[in-house]
Order: C-alpha cells, then structure tokens, then sequence
C-alpha cells in the first residue's frame, strides 16, 4: 500500500461527495445516509467535532441555496457574501458548492415539489373504447363509448 | 327488507315531504335513464340547510332502499296497492308523509320506467357527469421558501353504477397533465374512427 497522502480536508471531491450526501438526507428522504457514514467514508481522519462543524455549515448552505431555488446570479452573489464574512467558506469550496447546485438543482427542487403534494394524485390511467352493438336502449345502440380507468390515491402511497 | 331498513327507515323520519319527493323523483329518474344519478350530496347539503340533521351515509342507505323497492316493483309490474304490500311490515314505521309521496310516485310515474331494469344488467361501470379543473401555482411551502410549482387540479363529477353521485379530485403537474390531455385526445379520435 503506498504511502497515503494526507486527504484535504476541503479537497473538491470529499466536499461535492458530502454535499450530495448531505441532499440525499435533507431532500430525497433518505435515512441510511447518516452523519457516521458520511464522516466514516469521506473524512475519516477529521475530528468528529470539525467534521460536525463542516457539515453544520454546509448544510446550512445548502438548505438557504434550495430554499430560495437560487438561480445562478443569486447563487454567485449569495456565495460571494459567504467567502467574505467572518467563519464563512472558502472560495474553492464556493465553486464546488456551485458546481453541485448547477448540477442537482433540478432534482432538489422537484423532490422539495413532491413533498408539498398531499392531495389525490393521478397514478395511473387506462381507457379503451367499446362499440355498443346491443342494449336495452334503442338510442345507444351502436354509439361508441370510452371506459376510462383512473388510478387515483394520495402521493407516495400505493 | 331486513335490520338495515329498520334503521334507514328511522331516520325517513328526518326528511321533510318536498325533499323527500324530491329523493323519490330523481330515483325513478335514474331507472328510467334520464338522469345518470342520483346527487345525493347535493341534496343533502340542501337538507342540513334547512336545519335537518341527517348524514350522507344515512342518505345514501335511503336512497339505496327506495331505488331497491322501486326497481323490484318496476320488474314484477306492481301495482301502487300491490307496492305498499311488498313494503310489509316496513308500512308502519314509516311516516305518513313518506307512505303518501311512494303512493303519489309510483301512481305517476311507475308505469314510466322501461320493463324488467334487471339489476344484473346495471352496468359495471361509472358514468362521466362533469369536469371540473384550476390551474395554481404552490408560490411557497414548509420545506421550500420559493416553491412555485404550477398544477393542474381536476374534479370528476361520476355516477357509480349504483347511480350515486360524486365527485373525485385529483392533482396533476403540468408533464402529468400534457399527458392526460393527450390521452382523452387519442381517445376522442378513436371515438371519431371507430
């Protein structure tokens, strides 16, 4: 095994990977993704408490970033401030914060949709079209007629 | 007409004569098809208006005995005497005032509804009253401050095949909706085709 190279703590692919853990979490609903897993797999040599601390803050980020939907000018300005206040981020980890928002914006937000849909749903939908050759009823004989088969239910459930 | 009519029959009491008779017309309506259903959630929001108390499931049971008795009477032919005969023991616990509009019902319109409406052919299949729909837009929510996700919302107005009325509310997003439109387009050019 050779000899490791000490990671950097604020490398770009430790960062990008936490913050996709960190969306996996908080917007797809996904609890296996826990803290321990996410400091275990991409900062195992970080103390616990700074570890903590940086995934407070990112989160934090991320949560305002998905929050307002930030398109790219908000997304620029917003960043920006953070890089020059006091205990804010860095600007490598700015463009990596970025890189992510561009990339899973889409999908935070729909997934933040799906979680304020509450009413019925259109699951599914099946039709058919029948040709009536024989009825009781004079006035339908040979009318055409569309059966419709609606699934409807409430989001997520089946 | 067994323990259940008991109960429903209990709670005929409730229902003023006008609305009754309405009840009883918009049943024989529906046998005779000219009416997809019964509104039973109309009438009844009609009826705790005027200050009844009276539930949609109880509604619903009522209108359920009646469209029975009616539809029994219509297959066998029954006369108006030889229809308050069926009802049997049931005479006595219902009200006066409902006895009379059954009598008054039947006497008019009995004859009306076509022959032998066998309840095995009553189709197995709701029918489509009306469409409703709305086009929102969810500006902001719990979890997300700037939201704005347009949806589509439609209600279906169905008579089920027991000729109940009601009404199905569904939510769609707008790729959802492209595609149930597209659907009922495929499916009016086939009925056109057809």
């Amino acid at each position: 095994m050779a000899a490791p190279e000490p990671p950097p703590p604020e490398g770009s692919r430790p960062l990008s990977a936490l913050l996709g853990g960190i969306a996996q979490a908080a917007f797809h609903g996904n609890a296996a993704v826990t803290d321990e897993l996410l400091r275990g797999q991409l900062y195992p040599e970080a103390p616990p408490e700074e570890f903590r601390a940086l995934r407070a803050k990112m989160g934090g980020l991320l949560q305002s970033i998905a929050s307002a939907d930030m398109d790219l000018n908000q997304l620029e300005a917003f960043l920006t401030a953070q890089t020059k206040k006091q205990g804010g981020i860095t600007s490598d980890q700015a463009a990596v914060i970025a890189k992510f928002w561009k990339n899973h914006r889409t999908s935070i937000h729909e997934s933040l949709i799906n979680q304020s849909r509450w009413d019925n749903v259109l699951k599914n939908m099946n039709w058919r079209v029948d040709l009536k050759s024989q009825l009781r009823h004079i006035d339908q004989i040979n009318t055409p007629v569309a059966i419709v088969e609606m699934e409807v239910g409430k989001n997520g459930q089946c | 007409m067994g323990r259940d009519a008991g109960g429903a029959a209990n709670k005929i009491n409730l229902i003023p004569q006008d609305f009754f008779a309405e009840l009883c017309e918009q049943i024989i309506h529906h046998l005779n098809h000219k009416i997809p259903g019964v509104n039973t959630a109309e009438l009844c929001q009609r009826i705790q208006t005027s200050g009844i108390e009276i539930n949609i499931g109880d509604l619903a049971k009522i209108a359920n005995i009646l469209s029975f008795l009616f539809s029994t009477a219509a297959r066998n032919n029954l006369s108006t005497e030889e229809l308050v005969t069926t009802l049997g023991s049931a005479v006595s616990t219902l009200p006066k005032h409902a006895l009379q509009v059954i009598r008054h019902v039947w006497n008019e319109q009995g004859k009306s509804i076509t022959a032998a409406e066998d309840a095995r052919n009553v189709a197995t299949v709701g029918q489509f009253v009306d469409m409703k729909w709305k086009l929102g837009v969810a500006m902001s929510s719990d979890t997300c401050r700037s939201l704005k996700y347009p949806y589509v919302t439609v209600t279906l107005t169905v008579a089920d095949p027991s000729g109940q009325i009601t009404d199905k509310s569904f939510e769609m997003t707008i790729p959802q909706f492209k595609n149930f439109f597209r659907q009922f387009k495929e499916m009016a050019s086939v009925l056109e085709t057809v």
